[in-house]
């Protein structure tokens, strides 16, 4: 005999009791794991667009806000509001070694809406180091066709030669990039001109990218950029920052609502445990008369609360990583990161597993602080008077 | 001189307090010599089970003093009352007090686990004590499954689980029919042989002729001590 075989026999005593009360800690654990996997998956993901976006700055229409510059990373349809002629000024600036435009619109293309970028072939693909999987690459800076992401052609069943309807006009798909892990995946490309010509936006694009000549003077750059023309820029840690801190933020509400539920699991811990107390007075009498010490009592009862914390939390991680798994396409999807389409993939890290049973068993002890006390309390004359 | 093994001086316990205190014992004073076996009688509600639970460290009294094998029981606190109680003292009860969920042989584990067993030893003088009880066949069955004076014998073997000097019984053939009435005072009667201290309250006056001292409780005072025929 000893504390755990005690406490595991007591605790499988009443089964309905037991497993609801341990349903009510995993559910709560399962919301708590799976938002804040979906949430780092989320960061990283965030993380990843940004790397894949290439530039150090960010040239923006003046007055953009957090949402607006979250949009740059993914893809979102964005007002067409810097002027071709600004561009120019900010390709003359001392520092800038290229500012790559691009005119985010958005096409249906069998009744799935499809981002559709306007861009310069050329310095595009010498920015984002672009590879085709297939088909070719656009002739001139102004050729009427598309070349499409691997994630679209796998979705639509695209190849080379294959027509590509916007705005009513037919264009073809004449190359298919190399998958590269971040939103190029998920849009397709049109030369700038084109787009421009078919959303009837001539001579406006939604953002710039811009690359500097010397790391170290980016602020610097920055600086010029703003003085010689009428823009906003940011540089890309500050994009990153802003949008991680909005993410972060919901997430964080998110996980903190998720945790309210676990603290009211934990409080039907306190009434299972104080329901057990009270039934198991005469036994808790009979084993005071027979040696059994306050503080074997008291454990006893902290040990059966704590396994309820433990059991919880493995059930609660593993559904959580399950739901994130199921979930987190639809939860993100009507985030802010709208059309990050590609899911974020949950994963699981010490850090989660440490915070899902530090969470689980710290709150599951201290619902059987106040239980134990009243167990350990009783006297055993007290105790046995109850037949 | 015997030596003396429990030594109740000037013992009072009330209940409740003003004017609805009433006093369950009303001062008591009482030697137990070592190897005595003693019969406590008296009405029901007169005080022998408080007494006895008093003698036991199971409460406390309100007044006087309780001196176990030369230690003072009043003195001591909870946790050291319980190894006293774990070490020293064997409890029968009338309606057993058997945990349920456990096994004969848990029941009688678990006795042993708070006298500071370990797990292996535990385990074999929990079998051997069953096996001299003849239950070695019901170690794990579960006491609900056990007749009355099953029950009553995996009981006492709890009770001697960790080779207590004294043992304190309320009423313990109260719930047993006759054959297994006559198989429990055999048993005592091998125990007070044995040496232990034996100390009982009893109604059934054929159960306290066992006993050589008898000693009667009436308003929570002793009514009449003597010595017990042969």
């Amino acid at each position: 005999m000893n504390l755990f075989k005690l406490v595991w026999r007591n605790l499988l005593r009443r089964k309905g009791r037991f497993v609801f009360t341990l349903g009510g800690v995993a559910i709560g654990m399962a919301a708590f794991v799976s938002l804040l996997t979906i949430g780092q998956g989320l960061d990283r993901e965030i993380k990843k667009q940004a790397q894949g976006l290439g530039a150090n700055l960010v040239v923006t229409p003046k007055g953009w806000c957090a949402y607006e510059q979250i949009s740059v990373l993914t893809g979102e349809q964005l007002p067409e509001a810097i002027p071709m002629s600004e561009l120019d000024k900010i390709r003359a600036v001392p520092g800038v070694k290229v500012a790559v435009p691009y005119l985010n619109e958005k096409t249906a293309f069998r009744n799935r809406p499809v981002p559709l970028i306007g861009i310069l072939p050329a310095e595009m693909r010498a920015l984002q180091k672009w590879e085709l999987a297939a088909g070719r690459y656009f002739d001139h800076p102004a050729e009427p066709a598309v070349v499409v992401g691997a994630a679209i052609a796998k979705q639509f069943q695209l190849k080379p030669g294959d027509r590509f309807t916007v705005r009513g006009q037919p264009l073809p798909v004449i190359g298919v990039l190399r998958e590269a892990g971040n939103k190029d995946d998920v849009a397709s490309f049109a030369p700038l001109p084109v787009v421009q010509k078919l959303y009837e936006v001539e001579g406006k694009v939604s953002f710039a990218a811009v690359q500097v000549d010397d790391l170290q003077q980016v602020d610097a750059v920055s600086l010029r950029i703003q003085e010689k023309a009428n823009v906003a820029v940011v540089t890309d840690k500050q994009l990153l920052s802003s949008i991680l801190s909005i993410v972060g933020t919901v997430s964080g509400a998110m996980q903190a609502v998720a945790a309210v539920g676990v603290l009211a699991a934990a409080f039907g811990i306190v009434n299972t445990l104080l329901t057990a107390v009270y039934e198991r007075r005469r036994e808790i009498g009979i084993m005071q008369a027979v040696g059994g010490t306050r503080r074997t009592l008291f454990g006893a009862f902290l040990l059966e609360s704590g396994l309820y914390g433990l059991i919880g939390g493995v059930l609660g991680l593993m559904i959580g990583m399950l739901g994130a798994y199921v979930l987190g396409p639809y939860l993100t999807d009507n985030a802010f990161t709208a059309s990050l389409r590609q899911s974020p993939v949950p994963s699981l890290d010490a850090s989660t597993i440490l915070l899902t049973f530090g969470l689980s068993i710290g709150l599951a002890l201290v619902a059987g602080l106040y239980p134990a006390y009243r167990a350990a309390k009783l006297t055993p004359v007290e105790a046995m008077r109850y037949a | 001189m015997p030596e003396t093994m429990i030594r109740i001086e000037n013992v009072t316990k009330v209940y409740g307090s003003g004017e609805a205190a009433a006093a369950a014992l009303a001062g008591i004073s009482l030697d137990v010599e070592r190897g005595a076996w003693v019969a406590i009688m008296g009405p029901s509600g007169h005080g022998k089970s408080t007494l006895l639970q008093i003698m036991g460290g199971l409460d406390r009294p309100t007044s006087g003093q309780v001196h176990l094998d030369g230690a003072e029981l009043t003195r001591l606190g909870p946790t050291e009352l319980a190894h006293t109680r774990a070490r020293s003292i064997g409890f029968v009860f009338q309606s057993f007090n058997l945990l349920a969920h456990l096994t004969a042989l848990e029941n009688i584990e678990l006795a042993l686990w708070f006298g500071g067993k370990g797990h292996g030893d535990a385990h074999a003088r929990a079998m051997s004590l069953l096996e001299s009880m003849g239950l070695k066949e019901k170690a794990h069955m579960l006491p609900g499954t056990l007749s009355g004076g099953q029950q009553q014998r995996v009981a006492v073997a709890r009770a001697l689980a960790n080779d207590p000097d004294i043992l304190l019984m309320d009423e313990p053939t109260g719930n047993l029919d006759s054959a297994f009435e006559a198989d429990l005072l055999n048993l005592l009667k091998r125990l007070h042989e044995q040496g232990r201290t034996l100390v009982m309250v009893t109604h059934n006056p054929a159960v306290a002729g066992h006993a050589q001292r008898l000693v009667r409780v009436k308003d929570g005072r002793i009514e009449e001590d003597r010595g017990n025929g042969a």
